[in-house]
């Protein structure tokens, strides 16, 4: 099948004179690699239309992203209900709701390469067959559909229309094994421009809310050690990419942080000493396609945040165990 | 007394059992509170916009404030009437919050949260500034998926929930 849609595709590209698929980079996972780099390095503004789950709430939102010599900047605006936006610039983060304003800093850069590391590439492949689709257009531009379909189910179906010039996502579905809608979202208005306002994508003058308790973290003798937890049930192809001890707000202890990555979506496993049992919440909840799901087990929290199935994040919850003395 | 709580609410108690738990919410406010609490419960369920934390208070403030029109009651057979209906509302709330539950299967904050009800209650203040969101743009600075869709993986922060 998948060799009949390139075939097809390839005397659709010769009969049109379209040259994008004699780009070594635009084989199947090429465009993944193409979507990470635009992400990074395209300059555009725009409107698009988020839905959490199939027939749920709709919300529009303007976005912006600049790249100059001081680095990357990029706004998020949602357009409805409660004015909520992000303003990032470089490894800084400003959380805007309402008259709220709360600042978050980040403490490291994780946006170094663009580019998807070789490795990163080979897992995706391990984990997911890849597809091209249909060619497609989206907000008035020519796209590439490719389709991630997972080779199991403790993970999403993930279905990318990539604009074929830039490789920039500008439709993105994510499907569960039956086919549902889990989430979508899709530009309806884009200008990929270089002369773009760059007022659009200044922090505004904002105090912070509830300010990162500092002394927690200066304090070396708070912190958890993340070598001493094991996560054992995580679905076969997820590395462990990152692990760190990061203050969080409103914590007298920093929180510990485990990645996971299957090179396309991430599985976090935060680790922290529960606080007043007033001010926890356990159980399953989520934001469209990220699920979270928090237990107490002992005298820790352990908060799983992924873009996988419900079960996977319980499972994985379930699974995570102090190995040190 | 709160497994009797819980019956009342679910509809299983008999006439006279049911006498007796309103009974003793109206002398004991630890009962009561503990009433109101359910209610709670069953409202954040529903997942409103708006959950009200004093409805019972507020009722009676707005109640009490209301011009008395011919025959006035007593106060305390207004109230017994008061619960009874309150009751019978909640079991019509609670029915209708299991049928959903039933039928959004695709929805699983609400089943998990008909099993533990205990935690949806807090789950309010969970989604707000203050919970979900640093664990989400914590996730967000390392998640693979970042790198492939950009600024637009911030929109589960942006997003109304």
């Amino acid at each position: 099948m998948r060799l009949n849609v390139n075939c097809f595709l390839l005397l659709t590209a010769l009969m049109s004179g379209n040259g994008a698929l004699a780009d070594p980079l635009r084989d199947d996972s090429g465009w993944l690699n193409a979507m990470a780099f635009a992400a990074h390095r395209t300059n555009y503004s725009g409107t698009f239309v988020y839905q959490d789950g199939e027939g749920g709430h709709v919300d529009v939102s303007r976005i912006t992203h600049i790249l100059d010599a001081a680095g990357e900047h990029e706004r998020l605006e949602g357009l409805n209900g409660v004015p909520r936006e992000i303003v990032s610039s470089n490894n800084q983060v400003w959380l805007y709701v309402g008259d709220r304003k709360i600042r978050i800093q980040k403490r490291h850069d994780a946006r170094t390469f663009p580019a998807l590391l070789p490795e990163q590439i080979a897992t995706v492949k391990e984990n997911y067959s890849i597809v091209q689709l249909e060619e497609d257009r989206v907000a008035g531009f020519h796209v590439h559909t490719v389709l991630f379909k997972p080779k199991d189910n403790l993970r999403y179906t993930h279905k990318m229309w990539a604009h074929t010039n830039s490789g920039l996502l500008l439709k993105a579905v994510v499907l569960d094994e039956r086919s549902r809608i889990i989430e979508q979202y899709a530009f309806t208005q884009l200008s990929l421009v270089n002369d773009i306002d760059r007022s659009w994508v200044l922090p505004k003058e904002a105090e912070p809310e509830a300010p990162i308790n500092l002394i927690a973290q200066n304090n070396p003798s708070l912190e958890l050690k993340t070598q001493d937890w094991q996560v054992d049930a995580l679905p076969a192809g997820f590395k462990r990419t990152m692990e760190v001890c990061r203050p969080m707000r409103n914590r007298t202890h920093p929180v510990a942080q485990l990645v996971f990555s299957d090179g396309l979506v991430g599985i976090s496993v935060f680790i922290e000493t529960t606080r007043e049992a007033a001010n926890i919440s356990t159980g399953l909840s989520n934001r469209g396609a990220i699920q979270i799901f928090s237990k107490v087990s002992g005298d820790k929290l352990i908060t799983v945040v992924g873009e996988v199935p419900p079960r996977t994040v319980m499972q994985v919850a379930d699974s995570v165990r102090y190995t040190g003395q | 007394m709160k497994q009797d709580i819980s019956t009342l609410m679910d509809g299983e108690l008999f006439e006279d059992e049911a006498e007796l738990v309103l009974n003793k919410m109206k002398k004991d406010k630890a009962t009561h509170a503990e009433w109101e609490t359910y209610h709670l419960i069953g409202d954040a369920l529903r997942q409103p916009d708006h959950v009200c934390k004093k409805f019972s208070a507020n009722f009676h403030e707005r109640l009490s404030a209301e011009p008395t029109v011919f025959a006035p009651r007593s106060r305390v057979k207004k109230t017994v009437r008061y619960f009874a209906l309150s009751a019978a509302a909640s079991v019509m709330a609670l029915a209708l919050v299991a049928w959903l539950s039933m039928q959004v299967a695709t929805e699983p904050v609400s089943i998990m949260a008909s099993a533990q009800p205990q935690n949806e209650i807090r789950a309010a203040s969970y989604s707000g500034p203050n919970g979900v969101n640093d664990y989400l743009l914590a996730h967000h600075d390392y998640s693979p998926s970042t790198g492939v869709h950009g600024a637009a993986s911030y929109i589960h922060t942006v997003a109304e929930k």
